[in-house]
This record gives structure tokens, sequence and C-alpha cells, in this order.
């Protein structure tokens, strides 16, 4: 199976004032593969992919250098739009923040706001997005109830499918699981293996299982640099890095 | 721990809790004697003329013969100057609302909140007074009219008035909405404006409900602003929507004729019966607000087995308006516009209707997400500029004009020759003692009943009338308090008119604003961080004063200002309670009345001519003081509020 690149890192450096968070990370992320970031709390990997659809604009001390392409396009570059950006790159948080309005109108809010307005395509792209995250048989009857009032787990999985509602091509997860229980964790670490037919996912986890469970490939980082980057078994089974082995064997972090 | 200090703990925790509830309690009480005293003083009339006969007669002559007491026309005066005032600061404060929390630049932020807090400090007298030379001679050279003295005035004055309030709370409203959910859209790819008008503009709703309300209620309560700018002849507008007519409102009436009545007359209770149906008016305001919050509240909310309790038990007939109402939710709104713009301008109303459902039906979808963007941030923006240059020009015209007659001997001195010549020493002072005392007896009082009703109440029926007792007593006009001052304090409990009166009055007028903006600070402190001290082994009211109070100083003080403003500057509940014009002493006891600065300049503007300098004095040194207070509040919490987020 050839890989084709579809964001490409260079040089990329991030200061929140002084704090330099991301120090010299250039990486390849593949398309239509699982790209885990691993490392200790703190080493710059939230904020790494944060990058990525420019997230960070919101941190009004955070300032960046270096490049990050995404289909060869500089998405820094002065001309690119955040919102195109976001629109194509799209994040799921660490803790689900489904908006406060019903779970119809939480899935349909991205179509809406990109311009559809037809109520029968809505409840297509509703349904469809909600099957996606594995999520349609359990809310189905209740479409026009609150979100908030759904699990922690459901909250995850529809702040997914509000993703997917979108149609993106990139899907970051910021810790996705950190706030959910082992059972629904199992159920977003399916979502994710199936979702790689049709997108890319990076995802960020400071479980180290996990990594290894979902993703194609692994990086490392640490201090804010990327030690090592290549694919999971790789990283796992034979590190070419002493850092990282010391991670993966439990020695720190 | 050993037993006793576990058993002389728990006491003090009992104490502390019993402490709270009679402050909460005090709001109920309150209320019912206000209530009380009111309807005890309205009952003759109602007797002697009949309620009907009250509500719609048309003339109000209450010294003609035979005297008329119809207060129709009173009422429809009321209702059209707070309409006005409302079309016009709405807009204007949601706009700027949404600049402030969102768009404005970290340093303007910095300097345009204060600015907006500052206009809420203005007195009423102060605008009036503004009002009466400046404002009014605009309309009259403008609109080539004979008196600028009109409801258009009133209701310039009263936006005005009300902004500051519809800013203040829709901004805080907006802002805390939780960042996740900015976040959450902007990933969507959602452009700024969407993310604004689509997600928090929906989450911040209640908030900005209840500073729409809160607007209406300063709006259609006010009385000194409104009595010295619109003309106050009981007439109602021919044609109805001619907004360069005067007209003259249930509070302004109050304001004009209670200082003049013989104390048992008829014309006393028809004075009271006018109070009583401005509390009704107001009361029906803030019932329906109340009940509409808590329906957002209760959609935004998880389903109700999670426990957010609804304060007021709806019917099943209300739920399924409810219902139908949501379902149809647009063409019910379009069609209320339709008639309300048809009943004030007829066909061409209709027009404007059509025009503007068209515009809203089809324009959005042909103007990009960029566009709209650029358009809705300018609009944003013009409103803030808007709101900034009316406080601008009020400032600037009464700096410029008062500064040059301020002098020692001006600030020191007691007024001569009838306020003309000598100084405002004495009233300097008592509006000092005014705010001393009557923060004193609120502030411990409020901040209590607030710490019960969010901490120690799980809402219950009891909370429940509390908390209705609050809310009612927040939106009761200052006028009314005046009145009740003036029935209750002055002649039942012999008081006279005092400094304690006024004191008193005062402080039940300002009592909800502290308790609900404490409430509202108390509850931004999240529950984990509560839980995290409780699981520690401390007790409740250690967690409270300990991890709950702290952090919201800030919020405590923003009431506490906003409380300071109005006392300082408020002249409606003190007019019959506590104020002289002139005098040469300050008072030797709690007993005797004072002159106050608010009260000085109101009879200075409308009672003495040729007093030009001195009235503009008096308003710079009210404006001074109001300033000062502000400033030293404003800095503290400044420093607070850096040092918490959660």
């Amino acid at each position: 199976m050839s890989e084709t690149t579809i964001i490409t890192t260079e040089n990329l450096n991030l200061w929140y004032g002084e704090n330099n968070a991301v120090v010299d990370v250039s990486m390849q992320i593949p398309d239509r593969r699982v790209t885990a970031l691993i490392g200790p709390s703190g080493c710059g990997k939230s904020t790494l992919i944060r990058c990525f659809n420019r997230m960070n604009d919101l941190v009004s001390s955070c300032r960046i250098s270096g490049r990050i392409e995404f289909h060869g396009n500089n998405i820094y570059a002065k001309d690119a739009d955040p919102v195109e950006i976001r629109r194509k790159i799209g994040m799921v948080f660490q803790k689900p923040n489904p908006f406060p309005k019903s779970v119809y109108e939480n899935v349909a809010y991205g179509p809406r706001i990109h311009g559809i307005k037809d109520k029968k395509r809505l409840d297509e792209i509703v349904e469809r997005s909600l099957r996606s995250a594995a999520l349609w048989d359990e809310v189905r009857g209740r479409m026009d109830e609150s979100a908030l009032g759904l699990s922690g787990g459901q909250q995850q999985r529809l702040c997914i499918a509000r993703t997917l509602a979108v149609e993106p091509e990139v899907i970051l997860m910021d810790e996705p699981c950190s706030a959910l229980d082992p059972i629904a964790t199992a159920k977003i670490e399916k979502l994710i293996d199936s979702l790689k037919q049709q997108y890319t996912v990076i995802i960020v986890t400071h479980n180290m299982q996990q990594a290894a469970r979902v993703s194609d490939k692994t990086g490392f980082m640490y201090l804010g640099k990327l030690i090592e980057f290549g694919p999971t078994s790789q990283i796992f089974e034979h590190p070419q890095e002493d850092l990282t082995e010391n991670y993966i064997t439990g020695r720190f972090g | 721990m050993s037993d006793r200090q576990a058993v002389r703990r728990s006491r003090s925790e009992i104490g502390v809790r019993v402490v709270w509830f009679l402050c909460a309690l005090f709001a109920v009480i309150t209320i019912f004697f206000i209530f009380a005293f009111l309807f005890y003083d309205a009952y003759p009339i109602f007797e002697e003329i009949g309620v009907w006969n009250f509500l719609s007669g048309s003339v109000w002559n209450p010294t003609g013969f035979p005297p008329a007491y119809g207060i129709y026309s009173l009422i429809v005066a009321t209702l059209l100057a707070t309409f006005l005032a409302m079309a016009i600061a709405i807009p204007l404060g949601i706009g700027s609302a949404i600049y402030i929390a969102e768009l404005a630049p970290y340093r303007v932020k910095a300097w345009v909140k204060p600015a907006v807090e500052l206009l809420a400090g203005i007195p009423s007298v102060v605008f009036g007074f503004f009002g009466l030379v400046v404002l009014t001679t605009w309309i009259r050279v403008s609109f080539d009219v004979p008196t600028g003295e009109t409801w258009l005035a009133g209701s310039i004055l009263l936006a005005i008035m009300a902004l500051p309030t519809i800013i203040s709370v829709a901004e805080d409203a907006i802002s805390s909405a939780p960042r996740e959910y900015k976040e959450g859209s902007l990933a969507l790819g959602a452009t700024h404006w969407q993310t604004i008008s689509r997600v928090l503009t929906p989450a911040a709703l209640s908030g900005i409900t209840a500073a729409i309300i809160l607007g209406i209620g300063r709006a259609a309560g006010e009385t000194m602003a409104v009595l010295m700018v619109t003309g106050n002849a009981p007439v109602i507008p021919d044609p109805i929507w001619d907004v360069l007519s005067p007209i003259r409102t249930l509070t302004g009436t109050l304001g004009i004729e209670m200082g003049e009545v013989p104390v048992g007359s008829t014309h006393y209770h028809a004075l009271f019966g006018v109070a009583v149906v401005l509390l009704v008016i107001t009361l029906i305001i803030n019932f329906s607000a109340t009940i509409i919050l808590n329906r957002i509240k209760r959609q935004q909310a998880p389903p109700a087995s999670t426990g957010i309790p609804r304060r007021f038990p709806l019917t099943g007939w209300m739920e399924r308006q409810g219902i139908f109402f949501r379902a149809h939710r647009t063409p019910i709104l379009w069609g209320l516009m339709a008639v309300v713009l048809f009943a004030f301008f007829g066909l061409t109303g209709l027009g404007i209707a059509l025009v503007l459902y068209l515009a809203v039906r089809y324009i959005p979808g042909r103007i990009s997400p960029r566009w709209a963007q650029r358009i809705a941030f300018s609009l944003a923006a013009l409103c803030i500029v808007v709101v900034l240059l009316a406080l601008g020009i009020i400032l600037y015209d009464i700096l410029t004009k008062g500064l040059p007659y301020i002098s020692w001997e001006f600030l020191t001195e007691p007024p001569s020759n009838l306020g003309r010549s000598g100084g405002i020493l004495p009233a300097i002072v008592g509006t000092m003692y005014l705010v001393m005392g009557s923060i004193a007896i609120a502030l411990p009082i409020g901040i209590g009943a607030a710490i019960y009703l969010t901490e120690y109440t799980s809402e219950g029926r009891l909370v429940g009338i509390i908390r209705t007792a609050t809310d009612l007593l927040n939106g009761t006009p200052s006028i009314v308090f005046g009145l009740f001052g003036f029935a209750f304090l002055v002649i039942y409990l012999s008081f006279g008119v005092s400094l304690i009166a006024g004191q008193i009055t005062l402080a039940l007028m300002v009592l909800p604003t502290i308790i609900r903006t404490t409430e509202e600070a108390l509850k931004t402190v999240p529950v984990p961080v509560r839980e995290g001290s409780l699981a520690l082994g401390a007790s409740k009211w250690q967690t409270i004063r300990r991890v709950v109070l702290p952090p919201s100083v800030p919020g405590i003080l923003t009431g506490t200002i906003l409380s300071i403003g109005r006392v300082a500057g408020e002249t409606a509940p003190i007019l019959f309670t506590a104020v002289v014009f002139s005098t040469r002493f300050l008072p030797s006891s709690l007993f005797e009345p004072v002159m106050a600065l608010p009260y000085h300049l109101y009879i200075l503007a409308t009672n003495v001519p040729n007093a030009t300098g001195q009235q503009y004095a008096t308003a710079v040194v009210l404006l001074g003081i109001v300033i000062a207070f502000y400033a030293i509040a404003i800095v503290i919490r400044h420093r607070s509020s850096v040092k918490y987020r959660w």
C-alpha cells in the first residue's frame, strides 16, 4: 500500500510568550491513516495538533514560525483562510463539548453554516453522520432532546458525528477518550478504525496502549521536540531512540 | 478532630445557616410590607370610584372641579415610553455587548467596559437635567415643534439609561458562554460571526433575556429623567405614533404630585392607586420574564431527572401553548411584528414589515459568510460608537459648563438665596450619609440572602417564594419604594422626613441588585471546586468562606458598584422620605432631614431660574462623587479578576 502525504510540517516552532512549546518539528502525516502522537503531559502534543487547524489563533500570546502544508499549501500563509482550513481539518476535543442544542441541531450545525438549508438533505446528513459515528441506534428516538443529556461517551461520539457532518478530510482528536470509561473508550477506538477508510485521523493520547491499538504511525514527543516518528509497530517494538524506548517501557513519564 | 470540636463546628454551621436564612427571609417580608402598605393606602380610591373607572377613565385631573381620577392615558404613556426606549436600546445594547465580549481588542475592552459602567453610574437626575437643557432644545429646533418636552425626549433618555444594564448583563452572559462551544464551532469551519450568532448568543440567551428585562424594568420604573423631559401633559399621543407629543407617565405623576398632596385625601389614595397599577405592570413584566427565562433554562439544561428545577409550575395549557409556539415560531413572530408595525404606522407599517421579511428571507443566502461577518461586525462596532458618543456628549456638556463654577467656596459652604449662591456642602454630606447608611444595611443582608439561596438550598417551595420575592423587589420602580418609605417609615412609624427613613428606603431599593449579582458571582464558581474542598473534610461554611467567596468578590463588587451608583444618584425614593431643598445645617441625628445632591439638582433645574452655573456645578459634583466610587471599585475588581480564571 503506497502512502500519500496530506500534511507536512517543516521546522515548526511555537511560542506561548517566551515558552517554546513546539520545537523544530518536521513530519509528514500520511493520508487516510491514523497517526498517533504520544508523550508525557506537557510535551506539546496537543499544542502541535492545534496548529494543524489553526486553533491556536485563539490564544493571543501565541507565535509560530516554520511551515505547515496541507495538500502542499501553507496554512499559515497570509492569504490562507482559517475558516476554510477548519472546515477541511476538523477537531474533536478532550472534553466532549456538544452545543447546548438538541442532538439533531448539534449535527446539523456544520452543514447549516456551510449553506445547506434543505430539510431533507439535512436529515440525510444527520443520519449518515450519526451512523458513521456509531451513535444512530442510541439516539434515533431522542433527536429533539438536549445533547447535554447524553452520557459522556455518547456526547463524544456526537462531537465526532458533528465533525463528520462537515465532511472534512482530516480529523484531529485531542485525547478524545481521556474523559471516558473503558467501554466508551473501546467504542471510540473501534470508530477511529472505521474512520480511516475515508478520513485522515491524527490523535493525541497519553495512553500508549491506545496508540498501539489504533494507529498506523506514531510520533513520540518530549519537551516540545518530535523525538521519533515512524510506523507504530516500529516505535513500540524497535524504537530507534533511547528516549522513546525509556518512555515506552515505562522508565519515565 | 475531637468530638467536642466536631460538635462546636456543627453548631456554628447551623448558626451560620440560620443567619443567612433570615437574610433571605427579609426580602420576602419586605415585599409583603410594600404590598400591604400600598394596597392599604390605595384601597379607598378603588372603593370610591371603582377599579374599572380608575383604570379606564381618560381624564386625570385630581385638582379640578369635580376632580377626575382616570389613569388610562398615564398607563398608555408609560407603555409607549418604554416601548420606544427599548426599540432604541435593545439593538444598540446587544450590538455593543457582542462587540465588547467578542470583538474588542484587549486594550479597547479594558477601557470600554468601565466606560459603559460609568454610563450606568450617571444619576437619572443628571440625565434629566441634560435632557431638559440640551436634548429638549435640540428636539424643539430640529423638528420645529413648540416644545421639546416630548415622548421622544423621554424615550431617548430612557434608552440611554437602560443601555448600561443591557450591555453589562448581556456582555457577561456572552463572555461566560463556555470556551468549548466557541472552539467546537470554529473547528467545524464556522466563521467567527456564525459562531457568535448561532452558538454563543443562543447559549447566552437566558442572560441576554435577563438583560433586556432588567432594561425594561429600569425604563418602565424610571421617574426623574422622564418627569423632567416629557412635558407631563396627561394626554394620549394623537396619532398614537406621534413621538413629538408630550406624555405623562405613571411614575411622573407620582413624582410631581406626591409631595403636594394632603395625607389621607382622595387624591392621596388615588396616587397610591397609581403606584399599585405601576407595580402590577412591572410585576407582569417580571413574571413573564421569569417564565421565559425558566423555559429557556429547561430547554438547554439536561432532562428534568437530573435536577434543574422549575421556578413556577407551568400548567399543561401553557406547556401546550409553548410547544405550539416553538413549532410555529417564525410565522408567529413575523405576524406579531406586522401587527405592531401596522398599529403604529398603518399601511406603511405593513409595507415595512413586508420589506423586512423579504430582506431577512432572501438576502442572507446571497451574502457570503465572510461578507455577513463584515457587515455584522461593522454594525456591532457602530453600536458601541453610538453608545460611547452619547456618554461623551453628556459628559462633555456637563463638564465644560460646570467646571468653571466649581470653587472651594461652592464645595464647603451652605447654599443661600435658594441655591443661586453659596455652596452645596450640606447636600454633599447628606448624600454621603445616605450612601453609607443604605449600603451598610443592604450589603450584609444581600450577601447573606444570596449565600443562602445559592449554597444552602435545593430549590424547595420556600426558596421559590424567596427568590420570587427578590425578583419582584428587583422590578419594583424606585418611586414605589419612595411611596412605601413615606407611608411606612415616615407616617406609620413616625420617623418623619429623616435621614434614617431615606437610608432604609434606599437600602430596600438596592437589596435585590446586591442579592442578584452576588448569586450570579457565586454560581460562576464551578461545583467541582466546592466538591474538592468538601472532600478534604472542610465544612460547608468553611468551603463557602475560603473557596467560594474569594473568587466571587469581583462579582459582588460589581453589584455593590451598581448599587452605590444608584443610591448616590437616586432622587425618587428620597423625594418624600429624607430630603429638604435648602438648609444651612448638617443633620445632627438620624431623625433629621438632609439635603442631597440629586434632589438639589432636581429642584435647581426645575424650580430655580437664573441658576444655570449652580445647576451645572451641582451636576459636576454629583457626577464626580459617583465616578470616584466607581473608579475605586473598578480598580479593585480588575485586580481580583486577573487572579481568578476557571
